[in-house]
C-alpha cells in the first residue's frame, strides 16, 4: 500500500485547486481521477468568471492558486460585467477554450514535484487510526493523514435525456459507483441534487446574420497579475431569441419533460432553469434571449447558452430549428439533466473539514455548489486547510468581511443548501470591500504566510503595493487657484474652489476621476490604468467604504466571541427548542456564524450570548 | 463610548421618573449636561442640579452616580431623577442620547449585572424570559392591538424595497438578461414614497403619545379676557378629574378634563402685557414658557371691546406653535374687527364651547380618532424609524453616486426596518429575484 501525505479525489476545479495547495505546502500528494481526459473539464459553458464569480477567480488568483492564470492563458474573448454600476458590482468573464484549459492546467499539475496525478475511480474509504485508506476500482490501496473529497457531479450519477437514463458522468465519462456508500457508511447526510447542460451546435449550421453580434472588451487585463499582457479578443459571441413557436413546441411536449413530469427528483438551481421551466413558469415572456458560444478554437462546436433541457432528443432537435437562426442547426452533443449525489454542507466545519472526522476535507460540487469559480475556491481552502492539518497549524477561515470565498464557505456550512448554491454579488453584505480589483490587497499576504504565494508573485504585489503609495502621496499635491485650475473644474461642470486644492480633494467631486487629472494636469503618466483605477476607487469610495468598515467592526463583536467546541445547548433554559436543535446540529464556531443559521432568532442569539460569555468566564 | 441609557420607570406614572445610564462612560456622558454647584461628584451621594434638556432649557433634578463595581450592573452607573411626565423623561433620554449613550436593548442591564457577577442564574433566567417576551412579543400577540399596526405599515414599507432591491440586484447578478433596467429616478421615488409613509408614522405614533400623556392646552392672553372663565367652561361638570399640580414651579395651574377619551390638561396663565413691575415680569415670564411647553395654545381676546395692545408680544410667542384664535364674550356686542381663523365663544353663555372642546382634540390627533389605527411605537421601535429616515436622507443626497453605492445604502435601510418586522433573511431577496425575473443559462 503506497502511503501519502494528502490524497485528493477528484481532478475538477476544485481537485486541481486543492492538490495544487498540497504539493506546493511542501506535502507529497495523490491526484486521483475517474478519467485523466476528464482533468480541468468545462463540462458546461465555456467561460469562466461572471458576476461575484469573477470576484472568486481573483481571490483564488491572490491567494496563489492556478484558475485566474490558466483562464487568462486560454481566454477567447474579455469582458468586464457592469462597468456602469459602480465598482462593487464589476467583474470579469472571459470565454475559455475548453480544450485548452484541460490541458494547460494538466500540464501544471504534471510538472508539479510533490503532486502525483493518477487514473484511477476511488471506491471507498475507510479509516484506520489517524490513516485514511483509499481503495479503487481495480483493487490498489493508498493511504494518507489527510483526504480532499472533490467528486463533483460523478457520484451516483445519472444522465437523463427524456425517457433515456444512463449511469454516467456528465459528457459520457465514467460516474463513481460505489463511493456514495462508503460516506454514508461514516454518518454523513447525503442529498441529491441535479443540474444540465444545454445542445452544442456545429458552427457551420448557424445563420449569424440574423443574430446579434457580443464583442469582448479591448484593453483589459485578466483575472491574474502573473499574466503581464492584456487579454485579445480571439472570437465573438452571439445573441438570439426563441420564438413563439419553440415555447409552443415546448408546451406540447411537457408530458415528455422529466423535470415536469416528476420523473427527475433530484433539486435543480433557481438560477439555472431549463428552458421547459422557463416556458411554464414566465409564460408571459413571449421569448427568452440565447447566447452562442464557441467552445474552443479547434472545434467547429458552439454552446447554446440559456437552452438547458432534459427533453427527449427528437424534440430537442425540433425546439432548437425554432430559435432564430438555427433553423438548419446541425446538432452535435444533446442537452441533458444530470442526477448526482452529495454531502449536506452543514456536515462541515468553516475549515471545508468534515466535523464527524478530522482530516477529511470536502470541495466543490460535492458540497451543493455549482459552477468552476466556487468549486475552485473551495478547493484551494479545502487543499490549504488540508496542509496546514498536517503541519499540526491553525486553519484558515476566510470571513465574510475578507472574501467572496467566505462568504461562499459561510452560507453552505451555516445554512446548508436545497439547490446547487451560485455565488452572487447580492449574497455579498461587504462587496463594496470586495471588489475585483482589491483582491490581491486583501489576500495575497494570507496566501503568502500558507506557503503559496511564490516569491515572483510576491514581489510583483508589493512592488503594487509600493505603487499604489506613491500615487496617494502624489496626489497631495496641492494645486493653486489660477486660471487653469478653473477652467478643469469648468470643462467637468463642478463648481469653482475658493482657493488651492489637493489632487486628492478634487477626486471628491463627482464628475472627476483620476484620468481626468492624469490627462489635463500631465502627470501619472509611467502608471498603469489598473493601479490608477484602484487608487481611483479607494479615494472616490473613501466615506462608503468607511461605513463599511465600521459594520465589519461591530459584527466583529459578534464573530470573535467563539463557542467552545463542547458546548451543550441542551441544558440553556431560555433558548427556544428549533434554536436548540439546529444549534446542535450546526455547531457553529461562533456567536456571529449562529446569528446567520436559519430558524435562530435575535432573542436565542441575546440568549446564547449571555450562556457563552458566562461559561468562558467560569 | 460605552454608556448604555434607558427610563427606568414606568412611563406616564409616578410622581418621579428615572433614567438611568450605564457602562464606564456614564459620569462622562452625564457631565456633559448636567450642571451642579458641587464640582466633584462623589459616588452614592445625591446631588441637586439642572439637566441642559435643549438650548438653554434647564430642568431641576437629582443625580446620583454609582461606582463600579458597587452598583446594579457592576458598571458605573448614573441616575437621574425628574418630575414625572412621560414627554420630559424621553426629553432626557434623548439628551443622552445626544450626547453618546446608546439606547438599551431590552433586559440589556440584567444581562451586564449578569456578566458581571451581580446577579445569580436565577435571576438571569427570568431575565431571559423578558428579553424573550419583549422580543417576541414585539411581533407576536401580546401586542398586536398596538404594534400589529405598526408592524404592518413597516412591513408594507420593507415590501416596496424588497421589490426595488431585487430589481437592482438582478442588474448586477444577471447584467445581459433582458429586463428593464430600474432607473434612479424610480430608486427615488420609492424611497421618497416611503420616507412619506415613515414620517406619517413617525407623526402617528406622536399622536398616539398624547394617548397616554394627554395634550397640553396653555391658555393665554392679556388681563381680564375671560382666560380664567374659558378655563372653568371648559371643564365644566368635568371638574371632578382634576389633577393639581402646584409647587413644580413650572406652571399656574394645571388641571385636566376627559373629551373623547382623551386627557387635555389646561395651563392658565398670567395675563401678558408690558410691565415693570418685577414680580408680575416673573409672572409673564413663567406665562410665555407655558406657550413653550404646551402642545396647543389657546390664545384669547375680548370681542367687546378693540383693544389690541400686547397681543403682538403673544403672537411673536406663538410662531411655530400650534394655536386657535378665541375671541371670547361674544355675548355682547362685538367691537373687535374681525380676522380669518377665529372661533367665537363665550364663556359665560356656553357659547361654542363643545365645539372648542372638538377643535383642541382635532389640532393635534386629527379628525377621526380611531385608537385602533394609532400606531403605539416605543422607544426603541421609534429610534429605529428615526434611524431609516436618516438613512433615506442619504440614499436621497447620494443619488449622485454609482448604483452599488446606494444598494449598499438601500440594503442598510431595508436591515433596519427588518428590525422591526422581523425580516433579515438576505436569502428573501434572494428568492425574489428568481420568482420575478427568468434568468439562466
Amino acid at each position: 500500500m503506497e502511503k501519502f501525505d494528502a490524497i485528493v479525489i477528484g481532478a475538477g476545479h476544485a481537485g486541481c485547486e486543492s492538490a495544487l495547495a498540497l504539493a506546493r505546502m511542501g506535502n507529497k500528494t495523490l491526484l486521483l481521477t475517474i478519467s485523466l481526459d476528464a482533468v480541468a473539464f468545462l463540462a458546461c459553458n465555456p467561460s469562466i468568471g461572471g458576476t461575484a464569480k469573477g470576484q472568486l477567480v481573483s481571490e483564488i488568483d491572490a491567494l496563489g492558486g492556478e484558475m485566474g492564470i490558466i483562464a487568462d492563458k486560454t481566454a477567447l474573448q474579455i469582458r468586464m460585467l457592469n462597468r456602469g454600476k459602480g465598482p462593487a458590482v464589476q467583474s470579469l468573464r472571459v470565454q475559455a477554450d475548453k480544450n485548452a484549459y484541460h490541458t494547460e492546467m494538466k500540464k501544471v499539475l504534471e510538472s508539479e514535484k510533490n503532486l502525483f496525478l493518477r487514473q484511477g475511480e476511488v471506491v471507498d474509504i475507510s479509516l484506520n487510526g489517524d490513516a485514511k485508506i483509499i481503495t479503487t476500482s481495480v483493487g490498489l490501496k493508498y493511504s494518507a493523514k489527510a483526504v480532499v473529497f472533490a467528486t463533483g457531479v460523478y457520484m451516483e450519477s445519472e444522465i437523463i435525456i427524456g425517457k433515456t437514463r444512463e449511469k454516467t458522468g456528465p459528457n459520457g465519462f465514467k460516474n463513481s459507483s460505489g463511493l456514495s456508500s462508503s460516506l454514508k457508511k461514516l454518518g454523513l447526510k447525503m442529498l441529491r441534487f441535479k443540474t444540465g447542460t444545454p445542445v452544442r451546435i456545429h458552427r457551420r449550421s448557424v445563420d449569424f446574420s440574423v443574430m446579434e453580434e457580443q464583442n469582448g472588451d479591448e484593453n483589459i487585463s485578466g483575472f491574474s497579475y502573473m499574466t503581464k499582457e492584456k487579454i485579445q479578443n480571439k472570437e465573438k459571441c452571439y445573441l438570439t431569441y426563441t420564438t413563439p413557436t419553440t415555447h409552443e413546441i415546448i408546451r406540447k411536449n411537457l408530458d415528455k419533460a422529466p423535470a415536469i413530469s416528476g420523473e427527475i427528483v433530484g433539486a435543480g438551481p433557481r438560477y439555472c432553469p431549463s428552458i421547459e421551466t422557463k416556458v411554464v413558469r414566465f409564460s408571459d415572456k413571449e421569448r427568452h434571449q440565447l447566447f452562442l458560444e464557441p467552445e474552443a478554437e479547434n472545434t467547429e462546436e458552439l454552446y447554446l447558452q440559456g437552452f438547458s433541457t432534459s427533453m427527449p432528443a427528437d424534440i430537442q432537435k425540433e425546439m432548437v430549428e425554432s430559435v432564430i437562426g438555427l433553423q438548419n442547426a446541425e446538432i452535435m452533443r444533446d442537452a441533458y439533466a444530470i442526477e448526482y449525489d452529495l454531502i449536506d454542507p452543514t456536515e462541515l466545519n468553516p475549515t471545508l473539514e468534515l466535523k464527524k472526522v478530522k482530516g477529511l476535507f470536502f470541495a466543490g460540487q460535492i458540497n451543493g455548489t455549482s459552477g468552476y469559480e466556487e468549486a475552485g475556491a473551495q478547493g484551494i481552502i479545502a487543499g490549504i486547510n488540508a496542509g496546514l492539518y498536517l503541519a499540526g497549524k491553525e486553519m484558515l477561515v476566510l470571513k465574510r468581511s475578507d472574501a467572496y470565498i467566505g462568504v461562499l464557505i459561510d452560507d453552505i456550512v451555516t445554512k446548508g443548501t436545497n439547490e446547487p448554491y451560485r455565488m452572487m454579488t447580492s449574497r455579498a453584505e461587504y462587496r463594496l470591500l470586495l471588489r475585483q480589483d482589491n483582491a490581491d490587497l486583501r489576500l495575497t499576504e494570507i496566501g503568502r504566510k500558507v506557503g503559496l504565494v511564490s516569491d515572483e508573485r510576491y514581489k510583483i504585489f508589493l512592488e503594487k503595493k509600493a505603487k499604489m503609495k506613491e500615487i496617494e502621496e502624489a496626489l497631495n499635491t496641492k494645486i493653486k487657484l489660477d486660471k487653469r485650475l478653473v477652467n478643469f473644474y469648468k470643462i467637468h461642470n463642478e463648481s469653482i474652489p475658493k482657493e488651492s486644492v489637493r489632487l486628492r480633494d478634487m477626486l471628491k467631486r463627482v464628475n472627476i476621476n483620476i484620468f481626468d487629472i492624469k490627462e489635463y494636469f500631465k502627470i501619472f503618466d509611467n502608471y498603469d490604468y489598473d493601479l490608477l483605477e484602484k487608487v481611483n476607487i479607494n479615494i472616490k469610495y473613501e466615506g462608503y467604504l468607511k461605513q463599511q468598515e465600521e459594520d465589519i467592526e461591530k459584527a466583529l463583536a459578534n464573530e470573535k466571541l467563539t463557542i467552545p467546541t463542547d458546548f451543550c445547548y441542551e441544558n440553556i433554559k431560555g433558548l427556544r427548542e428549533e434554536a436548540k436543535e439546529k444549534l446542535a446540529v450546526i455547531r457553529p464556531l461562533n456567536i456571529g456564524q449562529a446569528s446567520r443559521i436559519s430558524g435562530v432568532s435575535p432573542a436565542d442569539i441575546a440568549v446564547l450570548s449571555i450562556y457563552v460569555k458566562k461559561f468562558k468566564k467560569g | 463610548m460605552d454608556c448604555i441609557v434607558s427610563i427606568s420607570t414606568p412611563l406616564g406614572r409616578g410622581a418621579i421618573s428615572i433614567v438611568r445610564m450605564s457602562g464606564k462612560d456614564s459620569l462622562k456622558v452625564a457631565l456633559k449636561f448636567f450642571h451642579s454647584k458641587s464640582s466633584d461628584i462623589k459616588p452614592r451621594y445625591m446631588y441637586f442640579g439642572k439637566l441642559e434638556i435643549e438650548k438653554e432649557t434647564f430642568e431641576e433634578c437629582l443625580m446620583v452616580y454609582f461606582k463600579a463595581p458597587f452598583s446594579y450592573t457592576g458598571e458605573d452607573v448614573v441616575e437621574f431623577q425628574i418630575h414625572g411626565g412621560v414627554l420630559l423623561a424621553q426629553k432626557v433620554l434623548e439628551v443622552c442620547l445626544t450626547h453618546g449613550a446608546k439606547l438599551a436593548e431590552a433586559g440589556e442591564f440584567s444581562k451586564r449585572a449578569f456578566l458581571n457577577g451581580k446577579i445569580t442564574l436565577d435571576k438571569a433566567e427570568a431575565i431571559i424570559g423578558e428579553i424573550n417576551a419583549e422580543s417576541e412579543g414585539e411581533l407576536n400577540s401580546s401586542l398586536k392591538i398596538t404594534n400589529g399596526v405598526l408592524a404592518e405599515k413597516v412591513k408594507n414599507e420593507q415590501e416596496k424595497l424588497t421589490n426595488l432591491l431585487a430589481e437592482i440586484e438582478v442588474s448586477f447578478d444577471y447584467p445581459e438578461y433582458d429586463y428593464d433596467e430600474v432607473v434612479k429616478g424610480k430608486i427615488l421615488n420609492v424611497i421618497g414614497e416611503i420616507q412619506k409613509e415613515n414620517l406619517q408614522i413617525i407623526e402617528d405614533s406622536k399622536s398616539a403619545t398624547y394617548l397616554k400623556t394627554g395634550i397640553n392646552v396653555a391658555i393665554v392672553g392679556r388681563a381680564n379676557v375671560g382666560k380664567s372663565s374659558v378655563l372653568n367652561a371648559l371643564l365644566g361638570e368635568n371638574r371632578a378629574i382634576v389633577t393639581d399640580i402646584e409647587g413644580t414651579t413650572r406652571d399656574s395651574l394645571k388641571e385636566s378634563f376627559l373629551h373623547k377619551g382623551i386627557k387635555i390638561n389646561l395651563i392658565d396663565t398670567a395675563g401678558i402685557r408690558e410691565t415693570d413691575d418685577i414680580v408680575e415680569k416673573m409672572g409673564i415670564e413663567r406665562s410665555l414658557n407655558s406657550i413653550d411647553r404646551a402642545d396647543l395654545v389657546l390664545f384669547v381676546r375680548d370681542g367687546s371691546e378693540n383693544d389690541t395692545k400686547n397681543d403682538e408680544i403673544i403672537e411673536k410667542n406663538l410662531k411655530n406653535k400650534h394655536f386657535l384664535n378665541l375671541i371670547n364674550k361674544t355675548d355682547k356686542k362685538r367691537i373687535l374687527p374681525k380676522k380669518e381663523n377665529e372661533i367665537e365663544i363665550s364663556a359665560l353663555t356656553n357659547k361654542n364651547i363643545a365645539l372648542l372642546k372638538d377643535r383642541i382634540v382635532e389640532e393635534i390627533i386629527g379628525n377621526n380618532i380611531d385608537t385602533n389605527s394609532l400606531i403605539i411605537t416605543n422607544e426603541r421601535q421609534l429610534n429605529i424609524l428615526k434611524n431609516c429616515n436618516a438613512l433615506m436622507e442619504e440614499i436621497i443626497s447620494a443619488k449622485e453616486q454609482s448604483v452599488d453605492v446606494i444598494a449598499m445604502l438601500i440594503k442598510k435601510l431595508w436591515n433596519e426596518l427588518g428590525k422591526i418586522t422581523g425580516n433579515t433573511e438576505n436569502e428573501n431577496i434572494i428568492s425574489l429575484i428568481f420568482s420575478k425575473f427568468c434568468l439562466g443559462k
